[in-house]
Protein backbone atom coordinates (compact mmCIF):
# COMPACT_ATOMS: atom_id res chain seq x y z
CA UNK A 1 0.00 0.00 0.00
CA UNK A 2 2.98 2.32 1.00
CA UNK A 3 5.22 1.95 -2.29
CA UNK A 4 1.70 2.16 -4.49
CA UNK A 5 1.16 5.68 -2.60
CA UNK A 6 5.08 6.16 -2.84
CA UNK A 7 5.01 4.79 -6.88
CA UNK A 8 1.63 7.09 -7.39
CA UNK A 9 3.22 10.02 -6.17
CA UNK A 10 6.63 9.93 -7.99
CA UNK A 11 4.89 8.94 -11.09
CA UNK A 12 2.64 12.74 -10.62
CA UNK A 13 5.75 14.34 -9.71
CA UNK A 14 7.50 13.12 -13.11
CA UNK A 15 4.38 13.94 -14.64
CA UNK A 16 3.99 17.57 -12.88
CA UNK A 17 7.98 18.58 -13.98
CA UNK A 18 7.67 17.12 -17.38
CA UNK A 19 4.32 19.42 -18.09
CA UNK A 20 6.58 22.31 -16.50
CA UNK A 21 9.79 21.96 -18.39
CA UNK A 22 8.18 21.80 -21.28
CA UNK A 23 6.73 25.18 -20.35
CA UNK A 24 10.06 26.51 -19.48
CA UNK A 25 11.13 25.10 -22.95
CA UNK A 26 8.61 26.87 -24.54
CA UNK A 27 9.58 30.03 -23.20
CA UNK A 28 13.50 29.54 -24.32
CA UNK A 29 15.41 29.79 -20.63
CA UNK A 30 18.84 29.15 -19.82
CA UNK A 31 19.36 26.22 -17.68
CA UNK A 32 20.59 28.29 -15.00
CA UNK A 33 16.94 29.97 -15.39
CA UNK A 34 15.26 26.64 -15.25
CA UNK A 35 17.06 24.97 -12.08
CA UNK A 36 15.97 28.41 -10.14
CA UNK A 37 12.49 27.71 -11.35
CA UNK A 38 12.79 24.18 -10.14
CA UNK A 39 14.06 24.79 -6.52
CA UNK A 40 11.48 27.41 -6.06
CA UNK A 41 8.46 25.44 -7.09
CA UNK A 42 10.18 22.24 -5.08
CA UNK A 43 10.54 24.96 -1.88
CA UNK A 44 7.31 25.35 -2.14
CA UNK A 45 6.24 22.00 -2.20
CA UNK A 46 8.35 20.64 0.05
CA UNK A 47 7.34 22.77 2.48
CA UNK A 48 4.25 23.09 2.12
CA UNK A 49 3.10 19.63 1.97
CA UNK A 50 5.87 18.87 4.74
CA UNK A 51 3.57 21.81 7.35
CA UNK A 52 0.49 20.64 6.04
CA UNK A 53 1.39 17.46 7.61
CA UNK A 54 2.69 18.41 10.41
CA UNK A 55 -0.07 20.99 10.86
CA UNK A 56 -2.76 17.75 10.87
CA UNK A 57 -0.78 15.92 13.07
CA UNK A 58 -0.84 18.54 16.04
CA UNK A 59 -4.61 18.97 15.08
CA UNK A 60 -5.23 15.15 15.50
CA UNK A 61 -3.49 15.65 18.70
CA UNK A 62 -0.55 13.22 18.11
CA UNK A 63 2.19 16.11 18.29
CA UNK A 64 1.87 19.27 20.27
CA UNK A 65 4.01 22.00 19.19
CA UNK A 66 2.74 25.04 21.67
CA UNK A 67 5.23 24.61 24.61
CA UNK A 68 7.44 21.90 23.37
CA UNK A 69 10.97 23.33 22.16
CA UNK A 70 12.22 19.70 22.12
CA UNK A 71 9.31 18.50 19.44
CA UNK A 72 10.21 22.00 17.36
CA UNK A 73 13.91 20.73 17.46
CA UNK A 74 12.90 17.18 16.00
CA UNK A 75 10.14 18.48 13.80
CA UNK A 76 13.30 20.93 12.05
CA UNK A 77 15.68 17.84 12.03
CA UNK A 78 13.09 15.81 10.27
CA UNK A 79 12.46 18.41 7.94
CA UNK A 80 15.91 19.32 6.85
CA UNK A 81 16.62 15.40 6.52
CA UNK A 82 13.55 15.06 4.00
CA UNK A 83 14.18 18.55 2.19
CA UNK A 84 17.75 17.41 0.88
CA UNK A 85 16.20 14.10 -0.01
CA UNK A 86 13.61 15.01 -1.76
CA UNK A 87 15.52 18.13 -3.24
CA UNK A 88 17.84 15.42 -4.48
CA UNK A 89 15.15 13.39 -6.04
CA UNK A 90 13.41 16.46 -7.66
CA UNK A 91 16.55 17.32 -9.34
CA UNK A 92 17.50 14.16 -10.47
CA UNK A 93 14.15 14.01 -12.02
CA UNK A 94 14.90 17.57 -13.59
CA UNK A 95 18.01 17.03 -14.98
CA UNK A 96 16.72 13.41 -17.14
CA UNK A 97 13.41 15.38 -18.47
CA UNK A 98 16.08 18.54 -19.65
CA UNK A 99 18.44 16.18 -21.26
CA UNK A 100 15.68 14.46 -23.04
CA UNK A 101 14.15 17.76 -23.96
CA UNK A 102 17.34 19.61 -25.11
CA UNK A 103 19.40 17.05 -25.69
CA UNK A 104 22.28 18.93 -23.62
CA UNK A 105 24.37 16.56 -21.99
CA UNK A 106 26.35 18.11 -20.15
CA UNK A 107 25.53 20.98 -17.64
CA UNK A 108 27.06 24.22 -18.34
CA UNK A 109 30.12 25.01 -16.41
CA UNK A 110 29.80 28.11 -13.75
CA UNK A 111 31.39 31.25 -15.02
CA UNK A 112 32.01 34.73 -13.57
CA UNK A 113 28.67 35.91 -14.28
CA UNK A 114 26.94 32.74 -12.70
CA UNK A 115 28.95 33.30 -9.58
CA UNK A 116 28.66 36.91 -9.17
CA UNK A 117 24.47 36.57 -9.77
CA UNK A 118 24.48 33.50 -7.20
CA UNK A 119 26.51 36.28 -4.97
CA UNK A 120 23.85 38.93 -5.09
CA UNK A 121 21.04 36.55 -4.94
CA UNK A 122 22.59 35.42 -1.77
CA UNK A 123 23.03 38.57 -0.16
CA UNK A 124 19.42 39.79 -0.93
CA UNK A 125 18.48 36.52 0.55
CA UNK A 126 20.53 36.83 3.97
CA UNK A 127 18.80 40.46 4.39
CA UNK A 128 15.36 38.66 3.82
CA UNK A 129 16.21 35.88 6.45
CA UNK A 130 17.90 38.74 8.97
CA UNK A 131 14.39 40.82 8.88
CA UNK A 132 12.61 37.33 9.49
CA UNK A 133 14.94 36.51 12.11
CA UNK A 134 14.22 39.67 13.54
CA UNK A 135 10.90 40.01 13.28
CA UNK A 136 10.65 36.36 15.27
CA UNK A 137 12.70 37.83 18.50
CA UNK A 138 10.49 41.14 18.00
CA UNK A 139 7.00 38.32 18.48
CA UNK A 140 8.77 36.85 21.52
CA UNK A 141 9.14 40.72 22.58
CA UNK A 142 5.84 41.55 22.18
CA UNK A 143 4.91 38.63 24.56
CA UNK A 144 3.36 36.26 21.00
CA UNK A 145 3.65 32.36 22.25
CA UNK A 146 6.92 31.20 21.57
CA UNK A 147 5.49 28.62 18.71
CA UNK A 148 5.39 32.01 16.48
CA UNK A 149 9.16 32.15 16.79
CA UNK A 150 9.59 28.51 14.74
CA UNK A 151 6.79 29.57 12.78
CA UNK A 152 8.61 32.95 11.87
CA UNK A 153 11.46 30.93 10.97
CA UNK A 154 9.76 28.47 8.30
CA UNK A 155 8.10 31.55 6.69
CA UNK A 156 10.95 33.59 6.56
CA UNK A 157 13.57 30.90 5.49
CA UNK A 158 10.62 30.25 2.72
CA UNK A 159 10.75 33.46 1.86
CA UNK A 160 14.51 34.30 1.74
CA UNK A 161 14.99 31.14 -0.76
CA UNK A 162 12.26 32.78 -2.84
CA UNK A 163 13.95 35.93 -2.80
CA UNK A 164 17.55 34.00 -3.71
CA UNK A 165 16.34 32.28 -6.71
CA UNK A 166 13.76 34.82 -7.34
CA UNK A 167 16.56 37.65 -7.59
CA UNK A 168 19.11 34.84 -9.75
CA UNK A 169 15.89 35.09 -12.60
CA UNK A 170 15.79 38.36 -12.20
CA UNK A 171 19.71 39.16 -12.29
CA UNK A 172 19.79 36.34 -15.49
CA UNK A 173 16.99 38.44 -17.55
CA UNK A 174 17.95 41.82 -16.70
CA UNK A 175 21.30 42.02 -16.69
CA UNK A 176 24.10 42.13 -13.62
CA UNK B 1 20.65 47.19 -13.11
CA UNK B 2 20.34 47.05 -16.96
CA UNK B 3 22.41 49.04 -19.43
CA UNK B 4 26.19 49.68 -18.05
CA UNK B 5 28.41 52.30 -19.48
CA UNK B 6 30.77 49.84 -21.34
CA UNK B 7 30.28 49.73 -25.19
CA UNK B 8 31.73 46.32 -27.07
CA UNK B 9 32.30 45.39 -30.72
CA UNK B 10 32.02 42.24 -30.07
CA UNK B 11 29.47 41.39 -32.67
CA UNK B 12 31.26 43.14 -35.64
CA UNK B 13 34.32 41.44 -34.32
CA UNK B 14 32.72 37.98 -34.26
CA UNK B 15 31.19 38.84 -37.81
CA UNK B 16 34.78 39.91 -39.27
CA UNK B 17 36.18 36.64 -37.87
CA UNK B 18 34.44 34.30 -39.86
CA UNK B 19 30.95 34.87 -38.66
CA UNK B 20 32.11 32.99 -35.26
CA UNK B 21 29.03 32.03 -33.26
CA UNK B 22 28.22 33.13 -29.63
CA UNK B 23 28.97 29.41 -28.36
CA UNK B 24 32.12 29.36 -30.25
CA UNK B 25 33.14 32.93 -28.79
CA UNK B 26 31.90 31.54 -25.48
CA UNK B 27 33.99 28.45 -25.73
CA UNK B 28 37.42 29.88 -26.32
CA UNK B 29 36.86 32.51 -23.35
CA UNK B 30 35.90 29.73 -20.97
CA UNK B 31 32.51 31.17 -20.34
CA UNK B 32 29.18 30.55 -21.20
CA UNK B 33 27.11 31.44 -24.68
CA UNK B 34 24.20 33.79 -21.93
CA UNK B 35 27.13 35.61 -20.67
CA UNK B 36 28.52 36.39 -24.36
CA UNK B 37 24.72 37.50 -25.02
CA UNK B 38 24.55 39.45 -22.13
CA UNK B 39 27.99 41.45 -22.67
CA UNK B 40 27.17 42.06 -26.47
CA UNK B 41 23.87 43.66 -24.88
CA UNK B 42 25.10 45.66 -22.07
CA UNK B 43 23.60 43.92 -19.94
CA UNK B 44 26.77 42.86 -17.87
CA UNK B 45 30.56 44.06 -17.62
CA UNK B 46 32.94 41.28 -17.97
CA UNK B 47 36.14 41.10 -15.47
CA UNK B 48 39.14 42.65 -16.56
CA UNK B 49 40.57 38.90 -17.40
CA UNK B 50 37.59 37.79 -19.29
CA UNK B 51 38.01 40.99 -21.14
CA UNK B 52 41.45 40.12 -21.97
CA UNK B 53 40.57 36.89 -23.28
CA UNK B 54 37.86 38.10 -25.62
CA UNK B 55 40.83 40.68 -27.21
CA UNK B 56 42.72 37.48 -27.52
CA UNK B 57 40.63 35.38 -29.11
CA UNK B 58 40.40 38.31 -32.10
CA UNK B 59 43.40 39.07 -31.99
CA UNK B 60 43.59 42.89 -30.69
CA UNK B 61 43.76 45.04 -27.84
CA UNK B 62 41.84 45.90 -25.13
CA UNK B 63 40.64 49.48 -26.49
CA UNK B 64 39.36 47.60 -30.17
CA UNK B 65 36.68 45.73 -28.31
CA UNK B 66 35.83 47.77 -25.21
CA UNK B 67 35.10 51.46 -24.62
CA UNK B 68 33.72 53.32 -21.89
CA UNK B 69 31.03 56.09 -22.74
CA UNK B 70 31.78 59.00 -20.12
CA UNK B 71 28.39 60.62 -21.85
CA UNK B 72 26.49 58.56 -19.59
CA UNK B 73 27.98 59.70 -16.25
Amino acid sequence: MTLCIIYLSLRKLFITLSKLIYTLKTIIMSYREKENIINIFSALLITGIYSWIIYQKQLAGSIDLTDDFQKWGIVFLIYAGVSIIARIIIYIIFSIINTIATREEKIPDEDERDKLIKLKATRNSSYTFSIGFFMSILALAIGMASYWLFILFVISGVIAELIDNGSQIYYYRKGV
Amino acid sequence: MGKCNIQNNIRRLRFNADEMTQKQLADQVGASRQTIVAIEKGHYSPSLELAFRIAHVFNTTLEEVFSYDFGKD
